[in-house]
């Protein structure tokens, strides 16, 4: 039998489901926020002095200097970049404690158990799982709003 | 070797520190992020040994975190065999170790005695 | 021969009134996306066919190839939802195509698709030889630490209480149809993944209470292509036409992995 390319995937099936946004989502964010994280050290390391130049022109020459001086109109591109990091960073971590409470604890999973008629539930669309997502989502909601009063009140003149 | 399901297991309890440790590193920037990042306001929290020990443990956790994520995204997208995920434990190991040494310099030198 | 008992009991009549089942016809347009070995590459192709609400896509295709199409390759075996062979993508969907009605669906046009995620053969027939060794390759039959008792000493069947066929009946349903591997998007993303199936079976074993081998088992699995690939999609369980919860499954076995408890 003639072994080629596997069938592409179906990505209506994937595209219309939360649950596969999340996974891919912890994925890219997971990412993002590993790369900014080498970033983030190095560069207040470096306005710190690494410990041994811990003066205000060290941290202004870098911060001010360099790390928040590119502007888009009056919003400074490094306080923009920390404001999407700190979203990535609430769902990440949001969706993270949801599947840890999951996969180590077995909270909101169902007891496996004989099937019922016609068809049972299956366990992501129990409604202990609805209750995870939507407390990601108000979650993600609450810290959106206090990030955004956060960074950007002031100009928003809130 | 170490099992997946260690290497897992100490990837959710990092993750559980960090919600704590990184929501404390957070918090600080409230209520204004401009004047948090401020030189006065910077001053102030670095002279807090126990903050101090908070942005620490936030290096070694998010370190651990962040590393082993990595490696497991790069070693579902690719598969090369034994070289190839030997080549990405140096990699994960190395950024990690750049993390931490250089975090781990800078803190130990702030925390007031 | 016997002879029939003296005795007659009485038998009490039962008048039953069946519901009326009204037959409706309506005419769909089937698009086939079709498999070609010999080019390597796919197309489609329309056919229109009058069903009825009670024909199936199965139905429908095999009529297909009957009266418009004797060329069209479809794999099927037991038409009736058990044998798992005749999985393909309805829809969008993975299904059993036995098991769905274009009536059900509501669209005048059906795509039937070969199932993603595994090599194709010809038009909607895949190979399933990755699918079955990965199955394999979890060990999933009963293991005992005494082979010599289990094959030829065996003097009594083994004991299980309700409770525990309870904690793995209902992943012993699966019929290996491959809806739920073919569904994965991490199976696409990491081609060596063992997939949702699989690790349903190694845990089906490993909470088998006769099984003496969930150590060796957990072990194949505790991989970065085992069960740690699995990130909780859930369309797994959400396609199985059986109700097995491969996801469950899986979560199960990394909460037996994370808490070191096998049971």
């Amino acid at each position: 039998m003639q072994k080629t390319r596997r069938v592409s995937p179906r990505w209506g099936l994937w595209l219309r489901g939360l649950d596969e946004w999340l996974v891919i989502f912890q994925k890219v964010s997971g990412l993002a926020l590993a790369l900014y994280l080498i970033g983030h050290v190095l560069a207040v390391s470096t306005a710190l002095g690494f410990g041994h130049n811990v003066t205000q022109q060290q941290w202004n020459a870098i911060i001010f200097g360099v790390l928040e001086k590119p502007h888009i109109g009056a919003v400074s591109v490094g306080a923009l970049l920390e404001y999407l990091i700190g979203i990535l960073l609430a769902i990440h971590g949001a969706n993270g404690f949801r599947l840890i409470l999951m996969q180590w604890f077995g909270i909101g999973l169902p007891k496996p158990s004989r099937h019922t008629f016609p068809r049972a539930t299956p366990s992501p669309n129990a409604t202990a799982q609805r209750v995870y997502k939507y407390s990601v989502a108000i979650i993600t909601i609450i810290f959106i709003i206090l990030a955004t009063y956060d960074v950007f009140g002031a100009l928003l003149g809130w | 070797m170490v099992a997946k399901s260690t290497l897992m297991k100490w990837h959710y309890i990092t993750g559980l520190i960090m919600i704590i440790v990184v929501g404390i590193h957070i918090a600080y920037r409230w209520p204004s992020y401009d004047a948090s990042v401020s030189w006065p306001a910077v001053q102030s929290q670095i002279s807090m040994a126990w903050y101090d020990i908070v942005l620490l443990i936030i290096v070694y956790a998010a370190s651990y975190h962040a590393m082993n994520g990595l490696r497991t995204i790069m070693l579902e997208l690719f598969h090369g065999g034994k070289a190839f995920t030997t080549f990405v434990d140096v990699l994960v190991i190395a950024l990690g170790l750049l993390v931490v040494v250089v975090g781990t310099y800078t803190i130990i030198s702030l925390i007031p005695l | 021969m016997a002879t029939a008992s003296s005795s007659e009991a009485s038998v009490e009549t039962i008048k039953i009134k069946l519901p009326e089942i009204k037959l409706e016809k309506k005419e769909v347009i089937f698009k086939i996306k079709r498999y070609d070995p010999e080019k390597d590459g796919f197309y489609w192709k329309e056919y229109k066919l009058t069903i009825t609400n009670r024909t199936t896509i199965l139905d429908a295709l095999l009529r297909i190839k009957e009266t418009q199409d004797p060329t069209l390759a479809v794999r099927y075996s037991c038409r009736m939802g058990i044998c798992g062979s005749c999985g393909m993508v309805i829809n969008g969907t993975p299904r059993l195509a036995c098991e769905t009605k274009p009536y059900d669906l509501g669209t005048s046009t059906i795509t039937v698709e070969p199932l993603s995620n595994v090599p194709p053969v010809k038009d909607i027939v895949t190979d399933f030889d990755k699918f079955f060794s990965n199955h394999k390759s979890v060990s999933p039959w009963l293991i005992r630490k005494d082979e010599k008792e289990q094959f030829e000493d065996l003097k009594e069947y083994y004991p299980q209480t309700e409770e525990e066929l309870d904690n793995y009946l209902q992943f012993s349903y699966c019929i290996k149809c491959g809806l739920c591997y073919s569904a994965c998007p991490l199976v696409f993303l990491n081609k060596e993944y063992l997939g949702p199936q699989a690790l349903a079976q190694a845990y089906r074993w490993s909470a088998d209470s006769r099984d003496q081998g969930a150590e060796l088992r957990l072990k194949l699995v505790d991989t970065d292509n085992g069960v740690w690939s699995c990130n909780y999609s859930g369309t797994c369980s959400k396609v199985c036409p059986k109700d097995v919860d491969p996801a469950l499954a899986i979560n199960m076995v990394k909460k037996m992995l994370l808490t070191g408890r096998k049971r």
